[in-house]
C-alpha cells in the first residue's frame, strides 16, 4: 500500500528511534515490519533524509557497513526525538478518531 | 561545552559528491541485499535502480538528490551561523553578568553618549537633513537682491523688480512673492490681531502643498480690483472657526473688510513665513509695480524643471543687471543672492545644530575610548582565561569575535538605554528650545531613520572601542608570553594605550568645556550689558489699527491718543507711551540719513521709530541734550526728530546736535527732501539684541509721522504692572471695543527672551561638557586604580622601607595628575586650534581665545583628575606590606 502523505517522516524518525541507520536500512526495516506491505519509493526516502537533516531533526555522518561499504548514518537528533513524540501523539489521536468514526458508521450501517 | 554541529560542506562539488556518493551507496546496499536473496549481480543491479525511482531516470533522480543535498547543506550553513552567534552572544551575556560592576559602569557610560547624540541627531535629521514637505522642494531657491560686492546676505525685493522678474525670467515655473502685514479679524469671538501675509499667486504655485479644504487662489484674483478673497491657516481655522466644514464661501470681516474664505491652508505653511493666520492676495498695483527702491518682498523661485539651478539664476542675473543701469539708487547693483529654500528656512539655527552635533559626538568619543579602556585593562584580567581557551583549541578569529561579540552586547544595551535617555533628552530640548528659534523643531521624533543612526552608531562604537582590545588580546605572541610566565609586562602595551586614551580623553573634555566656558562668559558679559532702558515693570501690547476704520493719519492719532489718556487714568498706572517698534529685536524701518548739506553718498542707515511724547518717561531712556517731543511738536509744526547719541556723534562729530537738521527718510520723495530739526538726543539702545552693538535710532513724534498701522503700548506701573492688565484692557474696549490688544507681555519677558537662545545654547553646551568631564573623570580613576593594582608590590615595598603614607599618596596622584597635564596642552592646542567654529556664537567682548577660560578649565580640569586619583592613592597609602608582598 503506498504511503499517506505526510507519514513518511515520521516513520522515518520512528525507525532511527532504535539506532543510527543509513538509508537503505532504514527501507528494509521499514518493509520488515510492514510484512512487505509499505512501498516506500527509494529517492522519495532520500530527500527525506536530507529535508529532516537540513531541520536539525536528524544528524548524518559517514560511517562503514557491515560489509565493508560506506554509507552516510542517520541518528536522532535532541529535537528529533521531542518531535517524534508530538507527531506520534498527533497521528495516534488522528487514528484513534479515524477508527471511532468509520466503526460508527459501519455499525449503523 | 555542548557538541557543536558538524562542519557544513562548503564547495558545490562537495555537496555533488557528497549525494552522489549516497545515492550509490544505497543502489550498492539494495543489490547486495537482492543478492542475499538469489539474484545474480547484474538482476540485482537492473532491480535495485528499477526501484529507485519510478517512471524516471537515473539522472533525473541523482539530480533530484543533488538538489535537495545542496538546499540542506545553504540551510544549516546558515542556521549554524546563527546558532554561532547567539551562542557567542549568550557567552558574552554570561561574561558580562558575572562582572556587574564593569557592566553597569560601561553600559550607563555609552547609554549617555548614545542617548545624547541621537537625541541631538533626531534635531539635526528633522531640522536639518529632512527635505522641505513641498513638491519639488529641492528646486525651491530664496531669491535676494544684491546690495553692493560686499553685499552676502541680500535685501528683499521691490515690487518693480519682482515684476519684471515675472515678466523676463522664464527658467522659473512660478515666482512667490510675499510680504509681512497684519489685520484685526472681527465677528469671530473676541476681536483678534491676525498675522497676514500677501502673497502673489505663484506663492502657492512654487511651494505647493494640497489645501486642506477649499482651494488656493490663481492669478486671476491676484490683481487689484479682483474679490477680495482670503485663505486661512489650518491653526486658524479651528481656533477662530471651530473647524467649521462649511468654511470656504464664508465671508469673514478683516480689518474692517470684507473677504471670501476660499480656502484652508495646510499647517506645514508655517515653514515658508513663519507663523501666518491668513493668505491674501499681493494684487500689486500699476504704481507699486513702478516702485523699484523700497524692497519689501521675500522672493521664492521654482526652478523650471529640467533647467540647471545655475542657468537660471544666470538668467535671472541678466535681468536684474538691466535693471540696475534702468534704475540707479535703487538699493540692488544687479546682483542676485541665492540660496537653496530648506537652508534659508534654517537660517541661523544651523551652524548651532552643527556645533551641538559636533559636541555631543566628542563626548560619545570619549564614552568610546573609556570603555575602551576598561576593556583593556579587563583583557589584562583575563590574559589566562583567553590563553586557556586558545591552549584547548579557540583559533585567533574565534577569540575575537567572542571579545567583540562582549562590547557589541555592552554597546547594544547601550543603545536600548540610549533610546530612553534619547527620549528624555528629545523632550528636553523640546521643551527647553525658546519657540520658534528653531524651525520644524517640534516635528523631531525619535523615527525611523533616528533609530537607524543609534543602532549605526552603536554597532560603530561596539566595533571601534571593542576591536583593538579583542585582537589585542587574542595576539598569539601575547599569549605566548603568557604562557612563559613572564610577569607585570603583560600590561605594558596594554597600560601605555589606556594612558593615550585618558589623554585623548581629558583633551576632549576641555575643548568641550572651554566652548561651554566661552558662552557662560559671553553669557555673563550680555547680562551685564545696559540695554539703554530699564525694562522692569513696563508692559508691552500691540494695537493694529484697521484701515477700514482709521483710515487717515489723524483718525489714527486720534485713537491713541484716547487710549493712552484712558489707559494712563487706570490706578497704578505711571506713565503711558506708544512707540512703532520696541527698541529691542530686529526688524523696522531702515532709511538712510545724512545731515543736511551732507554729501548726497555720505549717508548712514539707521532705524526710525515713531514716538509718542513720554516714551523717554516710561521706558526710562536718559536724556543726553535737548528734548524729547513734547505736545507741541504738531503735525502742522516745525518736523523735528530726537537722535541717539552714537548717531547723533557719527552724523556731526563733537559739534552739538541740537538744532542742527537732518535730511527725513520717512517721506518717500527724493526730489524735494524734507529736513527735520533735530531737538534732543538720547542715550543709545541695543535694539538689535544685547549681543550687538547700539543701534543706530532716529525717533520722529507721532503727531507727525504715524509711520505703522499697529503700535505698541507701553505702560509703566506703579504698582506691579500684569496686574494692571485687565484693567487696560477694559480702557482700550472702551475707546474702540473691536481693537484687541495683541501679545501682552512684560519688557523683561522680551528681554529674557531675546537672550533665551544664547542661554539654552550654553546650558546645553555646559551639561555636555559637564558628561564629558565626567566620562574623563572615570577614565583617569579607571588608569589609576589599574596603576595601584599593578604596582601593589612595589608600593608594599616602599612601605615596608619606610615610605610614609604621604609619600605613596604622592607618588600616584602624581602619576593621574601627569596624564590630565599633557591632555590638558593636547586639548588647548585642539580648543585654539577649533576656536573659529565657536567665534560666532560669542559675545564681541569675548574672545574665542580667551585665555581667562582656558586657564580656569585647565585648572579644574587638573583639579579633578588630582581628586580622582587621590582615592586609589589613599587606598594604595593603606597597602598592607605583608600582604602585599606576600602574594
Amino acid at each position: 500500500m503506498a504511503l499517506l502523505k505526510g507519514t513518511l517522516d515520521v516513520l522515518v524518525l520512528k525507525t532511527l528511534s532504535w539506532a543510527p541507520m543509513h538509508a537503505f536500512e532504514i527501507t528494509k526495516w521499514l518493509e520488515d515490519r510492514s510484512g512487505g506491505r509499505l512501498a516506500v519509493e527509494d529517492a522519495a526516502l532520500m530527500q527525506a533524509l536530507h529535508r529532516l537533516e537540513e531541520r536539525r531533526i536528524l544528524s548524518a555522518e559517514w560511517g562503514i557497513t557491515d560489509k565493508g561499504r560506506r554509507a552516510r548514518y542517520y541518528r536522532l537528533t535532541g529535537t528529533g526525538r521531542a518531535h517524534l513524540r508530538a507527531e506520534t501523539k498527533r497521528l495516534t489521536e488522528y487514528a484513534d478518531t479515524l477508527t471511532t468514526i468509520l466503526a460508527a458508521r459501519s455499525a449503523r450501517g | 561545552m555542548r557538541r557543536l554541529f558538524r562542519l557544513p560542506l562548503r564547495s558545490p562539488a562537495r555537496i555533488q559528491s557528497d549525494a552522489d556518493d549516497e545515492l550509490a551507496s544505497f543502489l550498492d546496499a539494495r543489490s547486495d541485499d537482492l543478492v542475499a536473496r538469489g539474484l545474480s549481480p547484474a538482476e540485482a543491479r537492473d532491480e535495485a535502480l528499477r526501484r529507485l525511482a519510478t517512471g524516471e531516470t537515473l539522472e533525473a533522480t541523482r539530480a533530484r538528490l543533488r538538489r535537495s543535498a545542496k538546499r540542506r547543506e545553504e540551510r544549516v550553513r546558515v542556521s549554524d551561523f546563527i546558532d554561532e552567534i547567539s551562542h557567542d552572544v549568550q557567552f558574552a551575556v554570561r561574561q558580562l553578568v558575572r562582572t556587574p560592576g564593569f557592566t553597569v559602569v560601561a553600559v550607563l557610560s555609552l547609554a549617555l553618549g548614545i542617548g545624547a547624540t541621537s537625541a541631538i541627531f533626531s534635531v539635526v535629521y528633522s531640522v536639518l537633513l529632512r527635505p522641505l514637505p513641498f513638491a519639488h522642494a529641492e528646486r525651491l531657491v530664496s531669491l535676494r537682491e544684491r546690495n553692493g560686492r560686499d553685499d552676502t546676505q541680500g535685501m528683499v525685493v521691490t515690487a518693480g523688480n519682482y515684476g519684471s522678474w515675472l515678466a523676463l525670467a522664464h527658467d522659473f515655473e512660478a515666482l512667490a512673492a510675499y510680504g509681512y502685514g497684519s489685520a484685526t479679524l472681527t465677528g469671530a469671538g473676541e476681536p483678534q490681531s491676525l498675522q497676514l501675509l500677501r502673497a502673489s499667486a505663484g506663492y502657492w504655485k512654487a511651494m505647493y502643498l494640497p489645501p486642506t479644504a477649499g482651494r488656493y487662489f490663481g492669478a486671476d484674483e491676484d490683481h487689484p480690483g479682483a474679490p477680495a478673497v482670503i485663505v486661512i491657516s489650518q491653526h486658524l481655522w479651528q481656533s477662530a472657526f471651530g473647524s467649521d466644514p462649511r468654511i470656504v464661501g464664508r465671508d469673514i470681516t478683516l480689518g474692517g473688510r470684507p473677504y471670501t474664505v476660499i480656502g484652508v491652508a495646510p499647517a506645514e505653511y508655517a515653514l515658508a513665513g513663519g507663523l501666518t493666520d491668513a493668505w491674501i492676495p499681493l494684487a500689486l498695483s500699476a504704481s507699486q509695480l513702478a516702485e523699484h527702491s523700497d524692497h519689501e518682498y521675500a522672493v521664492v523661485g521654482l526652478v523650471r524643471q529640467g533647467v540647471p539651478q545655475s542657468r537660471a539664476i544666470d538668467d535671472l542675473t541678466t535681468v536684474e543687471t538691466s535693471l540696475a543701469h534702468e534704475y540707479p539708487g535703487g538699493f540692488f547693483d544687479g546682483g542676485i543672492i541665492t540660496q537653496p529654500l530648506s537652508d534659508a528656512v534654517v537660517g541661523s539655527a544651523r551652524q548651532l545644530l552643527l556645533i551641538l552635533l559636533g559636541a555631543v559626538l566628542l563626548v560619545l568619543l570619549i564614552a568610546c575610548s573609556n570603555i575602551s579602556s576598561l576593556l583593556l585593562a579587563r583583557a589584562g584580567a583575563r590574559e589566562t582565561e583567553i590563553a586557556v581557551r586558545g591552549a584547548l583549541g579557540a583559533g585567533h578569529g574565534r577569540i575575537v569575535r567572542q571579545l567583540l561579540a562582549e562590547s557589541l552586547v555592552l554597546a547594544m544595551a547601550g543603545a536600548v538605554i540610549g533610546l530612553a535617555v534619547a527620549a528624555a533628552g528629545l523632550r528636553f530640548l523640546v521643551t527647553m528650545t525658546p519657540q520658534g528659534s528653531v524651525p520644524r523643531l517640534d516635528e523631531a521624533s525619535l523615527n525611523a531613520p533616528v533609530l537607524a543612526f543609534t543602532i549605526a552608531i552603536a554597532l560603530g562604537c561596539g566595533i571601534v572601542f571593542g576591536l583593538y582590545p579583542a585582537l589585542r588580546a587574542a595576539n598569539p605572541e601575547l599569549q605566548q608570553l603568557l604562557r612563559e610566565g613572564s610577569r607585570g609586562t603583560g600590561g605594558g602595551m596594554g597600560a601605555r594605550l589606556r594612558e593615550a586614551l585618558v589623554i585623548a580623553e581629558v583633551a576632549i573634555a576641555l575643548v568641550l568645556l572651554v566652548a561651554a566656558g566661552l558662552l557662560v562668559r559671553s553669557a555673563m558679559l550680555v547680562q551685564r550689558v545696559d540695554p539703554g532702558f530699564d525694562p522692569a515693570n513696563v508692559l508691552v501690547a500691540g494695537i493694529s489699527l484697521p484701515d477700514a476704520r482709521y483710515q487717515t493719519d489723524d483718525a489714527r492719532r486720534g485713537v491713541l491718543d484716547r487710549i493712552a489718556s484712558l489707559v494712563g487714568a487706570v490706578p497704578g498706572v505711571a506713565q503711558v507711551a506708544m512707540v512703532s517698534r520696541i527698541p529691542i529685536g530686529d526688524g523696522g524701518f531702515d532709511c538712510r540719513l545724512r545731515a543736511e548739506g551732507a554729501d548726497e553718498r555720505a549717508f548712514i542707515i539707521a532705524s526710525v521709530r515713531s514716538a509718542s511724547p513720554d516714551f523717554p518717561k516710561t521706558m526710562r531712556v536718559p536724556l543726553v541734550a535737548g528734548r524729547f517731543f513734547s505736545p507741541s511738536d504738531v503735525a502742522a509744526g516745525p518736523p523735528v526728530a530726537v537722535l541717539t547719541r552714537s548717531l547723533a556723534h557719527r552724523l556731526f562729530g563733537e559739534a552739538d546736535p541740537v538744532g542742527r537738521r537732518v535730511v527725513d527718510c520717512t517721506s518717500g520723495s527724493t526730489e524735494a527732501p524734507l529736513m527735520r530739526t533735530v531737538v534732543g538726543v538720547i542715550g543709545d539702545m541695543h535694539a538689535n539684541g544685547l549681543q550687538r552693538d547700539p543701534t543706530n535710532e532716529i525717533y520722529v513724534p507721532i503727531a507727525q509721522v504715524v509711520l505703522e498701522h499697529s503700535m505698541k503700548l507701553l505702560v509703566l506701573g506703579s504698582v506691579a504692572v500684569t496686574s494692571l492688565v485687565p484693567a487696560i484692557r477694559r480702557a482700550v474696549a472702551a475707546v474702540d471695543p473691536l481693537l484687541p490688544l495683541a501679545r501682552v507681555r512684560t519688557m523683561d519677558e522680551i528681554v529674557a527672551r531675546s537672550l533665551a537662545v544664547s542661554r539654552f545654547t550654553t546650558l546645553l553646551l555646559l551639561s555636555l561638557g559637564g558628561m564629558g568631564l565626567t566620562l574623563a573623570v572615570i577614565g583617569i580613576y579607571g588608569v589609576i586604580a589599574y596603576f595601584v593594582a599593578q604596582r601593589r608590590r612595589e608600593i608594599g615595598v616602599r612601605i615596608a622601607l619606610g615610605a610614609t603614607a604621604g609619600r605613596v599618596v604622592r607618588l600616584v596622584v602624581r602619576e593621574g595628575v601627569t596624564l590630565a597635564v599633557i591632555g590638558v596642552a593636547v586639548g588647548c592646542a585642539a580648543a585654539l586650534a577649533l576656536s573659529r567654529a565657536i567665534g560666532s556664537l560669542l559675545y564681541e567682548g569675548v574672545s574665542a581665545r580667551d585665555p581667562l577660560t582656558i586657564i580656569s578649565v585647565a585648572l579644574l580640569i587638573a583639579l579633578v583628575a588630582a581628586c580622582a586619583s587621590a582615592i586609589p592613592a589613599w587606598r594604595a597609602a593603606r597597602t598592607n606590606p605583608t600582604t602585599a608582598l606576600r602574594t
